[in-house]
């Protein structure tokens, strides 16, 4: 029976009246409850709430929190298992192995997560805190965070917003570097797309991964040994303060700018120097453990502050807690217990360690560390104590303000959302005579989302640590050798484009896969697991939830169909995100943009490949059919605008042939660039390579535009479709003695290729044989669009 | 007679976030290195043949970058170490620190005659990573005693806050004269006073490495320790460390050889060994 709340302590009262006034109720109170939802919290309890209760089971049952319109079907679709998977999604991070060295098996630990809704209210604070909660979900599982990456979606930046775009642009990109830079990790990658439907709903999605021995990884949960013995819970970090206060609710509904200022307050307040004084101290606090023999649990406090970490803790284990909020370090006096116990303050963590391990884990932070000093007012303090019943009580001031079971408020709700297709948008796109093909390849490389992006990962630090190998710019994907004994890589990178999102969204969400994919595999990497950050509007439109089903059921179809190098399983999707309600109070919603970021492992990572052409008189290889539907491409975006057209289909067995022999030729050595065909097709992907060849000894390349459909004479095809197509595909550079050995390997794996052409020192770019014959362009035609084109947009 | 080991220690500020692969680095050129707390027991400083201060971002970069630092009690004892001799090289915000306690230049003792400012960069502002060639000017300080004079070299930088200036007048003439300046942002073959992107920060006159008279005490802006080995160096980048490391691609045993970062801690050794060791025993 549950405990009878003292009349002192406030409640919300819930049974007995009508919807009308309970919703009065509810609003009056800040909650943002359904009153069906509030009665399921009573029905739950067998009592009215207390205020507590009812703004913890508010955060809980949040979209952000509780996933609950998503469960189901991220349950149904997504492979998330494997022989190489520790952890699946469920924790704060999914966890991968990597290579065992020296008897050690060495892990991935991976979360991608967005902070959009933050982002647009307050861009340089709702970015950095976006890389300060995604590090920390990597940090608690007893990993050290060795990247971090940030796919960024913004508005038109020459559109009617363009002056707030360019102000969150910059925002959004300072956050990311003032944090992670001052943090001391490393930026590996990303990508920018900017269309007006993100006007009023930027997307700032961050990944961070991490490196942990997989017998130290530390589960987000009270150890088993806590039902034998005692233990305490402590709170570490920055003190509590009302900021984040609301947070997930925040983010769990649709911006209203009217609202936009109590919004500001539910955006936290980043402290990268604390968070690295913490990761410092931490480690030895985790070494303490180990050296002692201790089985300890870690989480960190994000959406739902302690209330959601400690009550998670507990309900994992079936356990429960019992939480003096008189206890918590607070920032400000006379916060009200239900601010203390679900406020979002960042930098915080915590531990669930043996009674007699406290004294020595408060000692590190406080005194060793001097957090109290150094940091104004942060530290560590024990706040409560694990208790066998699997209750959560908090008490306040000598009241108990919440007494429930951990079960009741973790377990969450679960929607079935209305699904219905939108009205077919699509329409054939006929190509015009007339076009000047050499002029339209320069407006394409000049195009906002094609150019370089020189200007924004020019702010990120890259190289700290010292593991990085490639860099953002140099290839596909970043590529960091994280131990530092052994001579294995970590290949990542992330894709998503909106275009395909607007047209098709199932297609969006397998081209993200089969696009991440390649980029990991271009620099020789096979993947080894998949995170996912689904970026849609308001999931109660039926269209809008429509979008966000296929683009989950396109993301299972192609992590299954593309598949594990070696063993063919699905690629796992280990961790990821839901974030709806990126839709404007005046109704529109973001493009759908489901956004994958792929892991991959270089066996050697001194066998990586990068994109720039690196010699003259090598042969150039095209992997991959060009394809004649150019919807949502670079070039119809460029010469017909928002024309929704038929976009490529993925092919998944091309997909998969390719990975295993780009990976093959890579591991061989027997190439000296690769680059994926993407957005722009060949012609771009040509382009780049030139651009990317050695700073003093450019090298360019003459492209037969005829060997685009095939080595076999006779192929046809139009010349536009053929540069660019943005069918999946490969280009490689290889050495003349290399081709028997090549040729080999390719038609051993059934991949379609072409020899297109060569590379020459100098020459820029040389296209022969298009319908009005041979054109060239030199390296400073190329260089000029290319890196000037986006950064007007990005300063 | 076998010379007992180099030992070097790196000193945790709280907020720096290079030490560990500064140590690593320091390790790869055949010294010993620990990493001290900042607060920890001062007179274990004494035990070590040098010191570095490695990048981050000390107490949060609050007044300037490095300056609260600067102020803390165990920069005294690294001057007195510093004073006998002993080399001390701040990088990046260990050059601020360095700078912010007046040991660099250390013309007159206690004051601080130099700051590193916010970067001056065409059209943009804040953070500048970039991997820069460095036409080295003196090489009598402790991080390019095994370089010569001219040699250029590429090392990354990384920072928002990495322009020497000053307002002594006269004192840029001063420290060429000298051979304070130690190194100087330069084009692929060693080219002066490049602009940007070169000149990654605005730098006066280009420079990136500051000495005090005795060459002992370094604030170098670059990240040696980010290209220590062959491995770290891009594949795109031009001069003789970017034709060194496309030659290696693919060789696992060439690239874990030493990068041009590898030079600054050899030249830590070699000075630790040849001069002070060398002379008379004193070390």
């Amino acid at each position: 029976m549950d405990a009878v709340v003292p009349s002192f302590v406030s409640i919300v009262r819930v049974l007995g009246i009508g919807d009308g006034e309970l919703l009065h109720t509810l609003v009056q109170a800040g909650l943002s409850f359904t009153p069906d939802e509030a009665r399921r919290v009573a029905g739950l309890l067998g009592r009215d709430p207390t205020v507590v209760e009812a703004n913890i089971f508010n955060t809980m049952w949040s979209e952000h929190c509780s996933y609950k319109s998503s469960r189901k079907v991220l349950g149904e679709h997504l492979p998330t298992e494997g022989a190489g998977v520790v952890l699946g999604p469920g924790e704060d991070a999914g966890i991968v192995r990597l290579a065992t060295v020296n008897g050690k098996s060495y892990c991935i630990a991976i979360a991608h997560e967005s902070h959009n809704h933050p982002s647009q209210v307050v861009p340089n604070e709702g970015a950095a805190t976006g890389i300060g909660g995604i590090v920390r979900d990597v940090y608690c599982m007893g990993a050290d965070v060795v990247g971090v990456l940030d796919p960024l979606r913004f508005g038109d930046p020459t559109g009617k917003n363009a002056e707030r775009t360019r102000e969150i642009v910059h925002g959004v990109v300072e956050g990311i570097w003032q944090y992670s830079n001052a943090l001391g990790v490393p930026n590996l990658g990303g990508d920018v797309y900017f269309d007006s439907s993100f006007d009023e709903n930027c997307l700032v999605n961050v990944v961070a991964l991490g490196l942990v021995v997989e017998e130290e990884v530390i589960r987000s949960r009270i150890p088993l040994e806590a039902t034998d013995s005692d233990y305490d819970v402590i709170l570490v970090g920055k003190p509590t303060d009302p900021s984040g206060f609301g947070g997930a609710t925040f983010a769990s509904r649709v911006i209203d700018e009217e609202r936009a200022l109590d919004d500001k307050y539910a955006v936290q307040v980043p402290d990268p120097f604390l968070k690295r004084m913490l990761t410092v101290a931490t480690r030895d606090v985790f070494k303490l453990a180990r050296d002692s023999g201790a089985v300890i649990g870690f989480k960190d406090l994000g959406a739902g502050g302690i209330a959601c970490a400690t009550s998670e803790l507990g309900a994992a284990a079936g356990l429960g807690v019992r939480i003096d909020l008189s206890k918590v370090i607070v920032a400000e006096t006379n916060l009200k217990p239900e601010v203390i116990a679900c406020s979002e303050t960042q930098e915080r963590y915590c531990f669930v360690v043996p009674k007699g391990l406290s004294p020595l884990v408060l000692r590190i932070y406080n005194e060793v560390f001097e957090l109290p000093e150094i940091c104004h007012g942060s530290g560590a303090s024990v706040i409560g104590e694990v208790i066998q019943e699997a209750r959560f009580i908090l008490e306040h001031e000598g009241a108990v303000v919440c007494d429930a079971s951990t079960e009741a408020i973790t377990a969450g709700i679960c929607y079935m959302r209305e699904s219905r297709p939108r009205e077919s948008v699509e329409r054939e796109y006929v190509l015009p005579d007339g076009l000047d093909v050499r002029a339209v390849l320069l407006d394409v490389l000049g195009a906002v989302n094609v150019a370089s992006r020189e200007h924004i990962y020019r702010h990120y630090d890259c190289e700290v640590r010292g593991c990085t190998v490639v860099r953002p710019g140099e290839a596909d994907a970043g590529v960091i050798a994280p131990i530092p004994s052994a001579g294995v890589g970590v290949a990542v990178a992330c894709d998503g484009n909106p275009f395909y999102g607007a047209v098709d969204s199932y297609q969006a969400g397998a081209v993200a896969v089969a696009e991440s994919v390649r980029n990991v595999a271009a620099v020789g990497a096979h993947p080894i697991a998949l995170t996912d950050c689904l970026n849609f509007g308001n999931p109660e439109v039926p269209e809008v939830f429509h979008d966000f089903v296929e683009a989950v059921r396109g993301i299972g179809d192609a992590a299954r169909g593309i598949g594990l190098k070696d063993s063919g399983e699905p690629i796992p999707v280990v961790s990821g995100n839901v974030s709806f309600y990126n839709q404007s109070s005046g109704g529109s919603a973001v493009l759908p943009s489901p956004i994958v970021c792929c892991v991959g492992r270089l066996v050697d990572v001194s066998r990586h490949l990068t994109t720039g052409f690196k010699r003259g008189g090598d042969s150039v290889y095209l992997l991959g059919r060009r394809g004649t539907k150019l919807g949502a491409s670079a070039f119809l975006r460029t010469v017909a605008g928002d024309l929704k057209a038929p976009v490529p289909e993925v092919d998944f067995d091309d997909e998969r042939r390719m990975m295993v022999a780009v990976t093959d030729i890579a591991e061989s050595g027997l190439a000296a660039s690769c680059h994926d065909v993407s957005d722009g097709g060949v012609a771009v992907a040509l382009a780049e390579m030139v651009l990317l060849s050695p700073e003093d000894d450019p090298i360019g390349a003459r492209i037969s535009v005829r060997r685009l459909c095939g080595s076999a004479p006779g192929g046809s095809g139009h010349d536009l479709e053929l540069m660019f197509s943005e069918a999946g595909g490969y280009l490689l550079e290889v050495a003349p003695g290399e081709e028997d050995r090549l040729l080999n390997i390719l038609e051993d794996r059934g991949v379609w290729y072409s020899r297109i052409g060569t590379t020459e020192a100098g020459v820029g770019l040389w296209f022969t044989g298009t319908a009005d014959g041979d054109f060239a362009l030199t390296a400073e035609e190329l260089a000029r669009p290319w890196t000037d084109g986006a950064t007007g947009a990005m300063r | 007679m076998m010379e007992s080991r180099v030992r070097i220690a790196v000193i945790r500020f709280p907020g720096v976030n290079c030490e560990d692969e500064t140590k690593r680095a320091v390790e790869s050129q055949g010294m010993d290195c620990d990493i001290l707390m900042w607060n920890g027991p001062r007179e274990r400083l004494a035990e070590y043949d040098g010191y570095i201060l490695p990048g981050g971002f000390t107490y949060q970069d609050r007044v300037r970058a490095g300056a609260i630092a600067a102020k803390d009690r165990i920069v005294d004892c690294l001057f007195e170490e510093a004073q006998a001799g002993k080399p001390v090289i701040g990088i990046c915000n260990g050059a601020q620190i360095l700078i912010e306690s007046g040991m660099v230049p250390g013309m007159t003792p206690g004051k601080v005659e130099m700051g590193l400012a916010r970067n001056i960069m065409p059209d943009r502002d804040g953070y500048y990573t970039r991997w820069t060639h460095l036409r080295v000017e003196s090489d009598a300080s402790c991080v390019t005693w095994a370089m010569s004079s001219l040699d250029v070299t590429s090392i990354p930088t990384a920072h928002a806050e990495g322009r020497f200036v000053t307002i002594d007048e006269g004192l840029i003439d001063r420290l060429f004269e000298n051979g304070q300046v130690v190194m100087t942002y330069s084009g692929a073959k060693g080219e002066a006073e490049p602009a940007f992107p070169y000149n990654p920060n605005g730098s006066t006159r280009g420079i990136a490495a500051v000495s005090n008279s005795s060459g002992n005490v370094v604030a170098m802006m670059p990240h040696p320790e980010r290209a220590a080995w062959l491995s770290q160096v891009p594949e795109s980048l031009s001069g003789h460390w970017g034709a060194e490391r496309r030659g290696a691609a693919g060789s696992r045993r060439i690239l874990a050889e030493p990068g041009p970062g590898g030079e600054v801690f050899t030249s830590l050794r070699t000075f630790i060994v040849e001069r002070l060791r060398g002379r008379g025993g004193e070390a």
